[in-house]
């Protein structure tokens, strides 16, 4: 059963003297209790704008959102009562607390919104419920500080107890973890995996890399430019790319266990590909036919239209027009999905 | 240490305190040797010391840091050694940038953002190469712009029209203006994503394929260096606590906290394993340690860690130099780790079969519980 449901969700902003950026095109995905969907992309393909604009901190240009069935409440008391239930962790700990204030108050705050009778006593200890919930210990001690006595890692733990606090549903994950150094991050990821267990969390997690997403979510969706070009299950979408996006996302991440040699020739192979392609567009967007044409070393004329979102195995969808019907095309992307 | 013929920088015992009431002592004791046309990498969280560290090489040190022990030597192709700490006025400006260049992480914050590119590159050429005239200086920019794959017509243009990884590129650009013979890379990549990040390395490359200048490559990205560097050093609290050749670390790690370190990065294609990262967070750099800075972290800890400071000695069972072949500029055979586990007077048995060298045992070997995420099942779609 899905316990956040977006649909067609689509955002636009204007830009000065140009035509409308569409950050996040007709996108449509669902969170089930228990599970995480992971949310994939480059900087720029709007994955923190899906994020926002499901939190509701701004308005979708179109689209719906169901929370348990229901509408989303957007104005008022709904909204607060949506926010309750769906809570959103930042990508940087050290701006999203309030230096001003300690731990206790951030945690305080929240419980008391939620349960309005929550005082005294009882408060402290929910704050410090909350404070061991996520292996910050010893409590009390901890709450006391002020988040400039705190770790990266530790400043991570009080946003998710935070987010907590309300006692979500939801947990919307924007990149949790980029911000922190390379030896704490798979402990916040295994403290997130935990609470989704323990609290039967639905999450969307955000993150540019692949490796985690791979690890921690049931679910992939790649983004690029605002659109979902292939979706699927995590392994599939990892260890057997369709999107020949998803492919090179894949093929760029470093690999320490590849050979010298290996390394050597697929770095020559790159070089000749990039001295043939024409000029650089990267910045542009391109409104009509797939987004992605202007990178993509498959391009073909049909690619100026709208390609089709294709089967490509169980639950496994690909956003291109390589697999619109033709089985030559199913083998034309074996072979290149070897070689890249 | 190995022959000064191919070494164009050596730096020994480099310590660099931060002043303050109880100073903060944030490299310790780092002794590094850097080859002709090698990477070096050095990796290491945040706060270990390792951007100070290229800041103490560069001589930009700036109060409160300040260098309170160490030599640095740069040796010049085909010329006599240079003590940089000697250098002073026109020396030391002649010796930044025309020897020793560096790239530094944020392009963003690099690059001025209310001057064109041609006038920054000007600026470079004005101070270090004045007798260049005008038309010589935009020609030599405009090769610098085409050399790492940016059209030179975007000389006229200023930062904030150019995506992070151009930005990049330019900053790279810039390091190279002057043929420099080193040039120092810290955190080149970090704030772009793999695809670029993928293109930059590719470009850094070519480029000192071309050119033949030796790196010094800073990151905390350990799974990158693997595959970048020859040599790598991973700094720990201020200090080397391993230093192995590149290729054969990511199987073999010496030192706990490189292992440590290789345990945190989930292999993308590999089977699901036990991921757990480091527990715990790195000391405080204003207190004197008393024996090993990781001992707290270490899972590996005994006795003597606690009160003994460990030195760099040659770790156990690692192959040397010989049945390897190695290539131009490069020689192995010194595999060096700061840990007691490999100190035969200490400990005779040897490291733990996860340090001991022995392959493939990142796959295995420590007997703790395996926490991979409990999502695998794959799910309903």
């Amino acid at each position: 059963m899905s316990v956040l449901e977006v649909a067609n969700l689509t955002v636009a902003f204007g830009q000065r003297g140009g035509a409308r950026l569409t950050a996040v095109d007709d996108l449509s995905f669902s969170l089930r209790a228990g599970q995480t969907l992971a949310l994939v992309g480059e900087s720029g393909s709007g994955k923190s704008t899906v994020v926002r604009a499901a939190a509701q901190l701004l308005k979708p240009s179109s689209g719906q959102i169901r929370l348990d069935g229901q509408p989303a409440g957007r104005r008022g008391r709904a909204l607060r009562s949506y926010r309750h239930e769906v809570q959103v962790i930042f990508q940087d700990p050290f701006a999203s607390l309030n230096p001003m204030h300690t731990v206790a108050h951030h945690l305080a705050r929240p419980l008391m919104l939620r349960s309005g009778r929550l005082r005294g006593e009882a408060l402290d200890q929910a704050v410090y419920d909350l404070l061991q919930s996520v292996n910050l210990t010893p409590p009390q001690e901890v709450a006391a500080k002020h988040p400039h006595e705190l770790s990266g890692g530790q400043r991570q733990r009080v946003a998710i107890a935070r987010a907590l606090a309300t006692d979500p549903d939801v947990l919307l994950a924007d990149e949790p973890v980029s911000m922190l150094d390379v030896s704490i991050r798979l402990e916040i990821l295994n403290l997130l995996d935990r609470l989704k267990q323990d609290r039967n969390l639905a999450m969307l997690y955000v993150t540019h890399d692949l490796a985690t997403a791979r690890y921690f979510s049931s679910q992939i969706m790649v983004m690029y430019r605002g659109v979902v070009v292939e979706r699927g299950p995590s392994d599939e979408v990892i260890l057997n790319p369709a999107h020949p996006y998803t492919q090179i996302l894949a093929s760029a991440a470093p690999d320490p266990t590849a050979s010298r040699q290996s390394l050597a020739d697929a770095r020559r192979r790159r070089q000749t590909a990039r001295a043939a392609r024409t000029g650089e567009v990267r910045e542009t967007t391109l409104e009509q036919g797939c987004r992605f044409r202007s990178r993509c070393p498959h391009a073909m004329p049909v690619c100026a239209d709208t390609p089709p979102s294709v089967e490509t195995g169980p639950g496994h969808q690909a956003l291109c027009w390589l697999y619109a019907g033709q089985a030559g095309a199913d083998a034309q992307v074996q072979s290149a999905a070897g070689d890249t | 240490m190995s022959d000064e013929r191919d070494l164009v920088l050596r730096a020994e015992h480099i310590c660099v305190e931060y002043a303050a009431r109880r100073p903060t002592r944030a490299v310790r004791d780092v002794t590094l040797e850097l080859r002709r046309g090698e990477v070096l990498g050095i990796a290491g969280e945040s706060g270990c010391g390792k951007s100070t560290l290229a800041y103490a090489l560069t001589r930009m040190l700036k109060p409160p840091a300040r260098q309170t022990d160490g030599a640095i030597t740069f040796f010049p192709a085909g010329g006599t050694a240079v003590n940089v700490l000697d250098l002073a006025g026109e020396a030391l400006r002649e010796f930044r940038w025309n020897k020793i260049a560096m790239v530094f992480q944020s392009a963003m914050n690099a690059l001025n953002p209310v001057t064109s590119l041609d006038k920054q590159f000007d600026d470079i050429f004005e101070a270090h190469r004045p007798q260049l005239d005008k038309t010589a200086r935009r020609q030599r920019a405009a090769e610098l712009l085409d050399m790492v794959g940016i059209d030179p017509a975007r000389s006229h243009g200023f930062a904030h029209e150019l995506s992070g990884g151009m930005r990049q590129r330019v900053m790279i650009a810039m390091a190279l203006a002057l043929d420099p013979e080193i040039v120092i890379m810290d955190e080149p990549t970090t704030a772009l994503d793999v695809v670029v990040q993928r293109e930059i390395l590719d470009e850094i490359e070519r480029l000192r394929e071309e050119l033949g200048f030796s790196v010094i490559f800073i990151t905390h990205d350990l799974s990158l260096l693997l595959e970048v560097s020859d040599r790598l050093l991973v700094m720990y609290a201020g200090e080397v606590v391993e230093h192995a050749p590149a290729d054969l670390v990511g199987s073999a790690p010496a030192h706990p906290y490189t292992f440590g370190l290789l345990r945190s990065f989930p292999d993308m294609r590999g089977a699901r394993r036990e991921l757990r990262g480091v527990p715990g967070n790195p000391p405080d750099l204003r207190h004197a340690f008393q024996g090993c800075p990781f001992e707290p972290r270490c899972e590996f800890r005994f006795e003597p860690c606690a009160t003994t400071p460990p030195t760099l000695l040659p770790a156990a069972g690692r192959p040397g130099s010989a049945g390897r072949t190695v290539s131009a500029g490069r020689a192995d055979g010194d595999w060096r780790v700061a840990c007691h586990l490999h100190d035969a007077a200490l400990r005779p048995a040897g490291p733990p079969a996860v340090l001991s060298g022995a392959p493939a045992m990142l796959s295995g070997g420590a007997q703790d519980e395996v926490t991979v995420g409990t999502d695998s099942a794959g799910g309903d779609a």
